[in-house]
C-alpha cells in the first residue's frame, strides 16, 4: 500500500528501450545491406521496428503524463532540461555540416577552379524560391506562438486554427523544398559544392518533417483535451524544436544559398 | 518476475484529476471536434490492476507489443545470420 513520498517518478518496467536499440542494429545493418549486397529486407524491417518503437514509447509517455498524472511540477522540470539539452546537441549536429561548408568554400582549392561557387556550378537564386521559404518558416513561428498564447489563454478554437496553420506552412516548405532538388541545375555528386549543399539542407529538411509531425500530434492532443492552460509541455517542446528549425534555416539561407551564391 | 510494480498503482481518488483547469471547462466550446473523454481515460489508466502502463489497454496494447517484439528480435536474428554470411570470404 505504499504511496511515493517524493515527487518524481519512477517508471514501470518498459520494452521500449531494448526494442528500440535491437530496431537502430537492424536499420544500420540493413543499410550495410542495402548498401552492398542491394537486399533492403533488413532495412525495412528496422525501419519499420523503429517506427513502432517510438510510436508505442512516445504513447506511454502520454498516458503516464495526462492519463496517470505522473508529470508533476518536478518530472516538468526534467522534462524541459531533457528537450533543450536534446536540442542542444542537434545544434552541434548541425555546426558540423556548417564547418564542412566554410572549409570547403572560405579557402576553394584549384580543382574547384579557385572560386565559390565552383566553376561549373549554378546556384540557386537565393532570391526566389528560398526566399519565399524563408518567409513561410519565419510566419509559422508567428502561428505556433500565437497558438501558444491561445492556450494559455484557455481558447481552444483559436489554438486549434494556428497550430493548423503552422502544421499547413509546414508542408508547403517542405513541398517547396521537394521541388527546388527536383528542378536544381546541380546534384549532390557535384562535388564539394553539391555535397555540402544537399546534406546541410537535406538534414534540415529531415528536421522540418520530424517537426512538422511533433506539431501534428500535438494538434491531435490538443482537440483531444489534453493540454490545459497551465500544463502543456509537449506544445511547449514541440514549439522549441519548431524555433530551432526557423533559425537553422536562417543560418542555412544566410551563408549557403546567400554569402555561397 | 521483475514485471510486478515494487510500489502499488492503486489509487484512493485520481491523481491527476481536475485541480487545474480543463480545456471542457470554458463555455461555447463543447462540441468543437468532439468530447473531452480525458476523465475517463484518466481513471481507466489508474485502475489498480498492475498491469505496466504499456499493456494497460488491453488486448490492443498486446497485439501491438508482441508484433514489435517479433519483429525486433526475429529480425535481430536475421540480422546476426545475414552478418555472419556477409563475413564469410568470398571466392573470386
Amino acid at each position: 500500500m505504499a504511496h511515493q513520498a517524493h515527487s518524481y517518478h519512477m517508471v514501470d518496467p518498459s520494452p521500449w528501450p531494448i526494442f528500440g536499440a535491437a530496431a537502430a542494429l537492424l536499420t544500420t545493418s540493413g543499410l550495410i545491406m542495402w548498401f552492398h549486397y542491394n537486399s533492403s529486407q533488413l532495412l525495412s524491417l528496422g525501419l519499420l521496428s523503429m517506427i513502432l518503437v517510438m510510436l508505442q514509447w512516445w504513447r506511454d509517455i502520454v498516458r503516464e503524463g495526462t492519463f496517470q498524472g505522473h508529470h508533476t511540477p518536478t518530472v516538468q522540470k526534467g522534462l524541459r532540461y531533457g528537450m533543450i539539452l536534446f536540442i542542444t546537441s542537434e545544434a552541434f549536429f548541425f555546426l558540423g555540416f556548417f564547418w564542412a561548408f566554410f572549409h570547403s568554400s572560405l579557402v576553394p582549392t584549384p580543382e574547384l577552379g579557385g572560386q565559390w561557387p565552383p566553376t561549373g556550378i549554378n546556384p540557386l537564386n537565393p532570391l526566389e524560391v528560398p526566399l519565399l521559404n524563408t518567409a513561410i518558416l519565419l510566419a509559422s513561428g508567428v502561428t505556433v506562438t500565437w497558438a501558444h498564447h491561445s492556450i494559455t489563454e484557455g481558447n481552444r478554437k483559436q489554438a486549434t486554427q494556428a497550430l493548423t496553420l503552422t502544421i499547413l506552412l509546414g508542408f508547403y516548405f517542405t513541398a517547396l523544398q521537394a521541388m527546388e532538388y527536383y528542378e536544381a541545375p546541380f546534384s549532390i555528386a557535384d562535388g564539394v559544392y553539391g555535397s555540402t549543399f544537399f546534406v546541410a539542407t537535406g538534414f534540415h529538411g529531415l528536421h522540418v518533417i520530424i517537426g512538422s509531425s511533433f506539431l501534428l500530434v500535438c494538434l491531435l492532443r490538443l482537440i483531444k483535451f489534453h493540454f490545459t492552460s497551465n500544463h502543456h509541455f509537449g506544445f511547449e517542446a514541440a514549439a522549441w524544436y519548431w524555433h530551432f528549425v526557423d533559425v537553422i534555416w536562417l543560418f542555412l539561407y544566410m551563408t549557403i544559398y546567400w554569402w555561397g551564391s | 518476475q521483475g514485471l510486478k510494480p515494487i510500489v502499488s498503482t492503486e489509487s484512493p481518488a485520481l491523481i491527476f484529476g481536475t485541480t487545474t483547469k480543463l480545456a471542457s471547462d470554458l463555455p461555447a466550446t463543447d462540441s468543437f471536434l468532439g468530447q473531452n473523454k480525458v476523465p475517463d481515460l484518466q481513471k481507466l489508466f489508474q485502475k489498480a490492476d498492475g498491469l505496466p502502463v504499456h499493456l494497460k489497454r488491453g488486448v490492443p496494447d498486446k497485439l501491438l507489443y508482441r508484433t514489435t517484439m517479433a519483429l525486433t528480435i526475429g529480425g535481430t536474428i536475421y540480422c546476426l545470420v545475414a552478418l555472419y554470411m556477409a563475413s564469410q570470404p568470398r571466392n573470386q
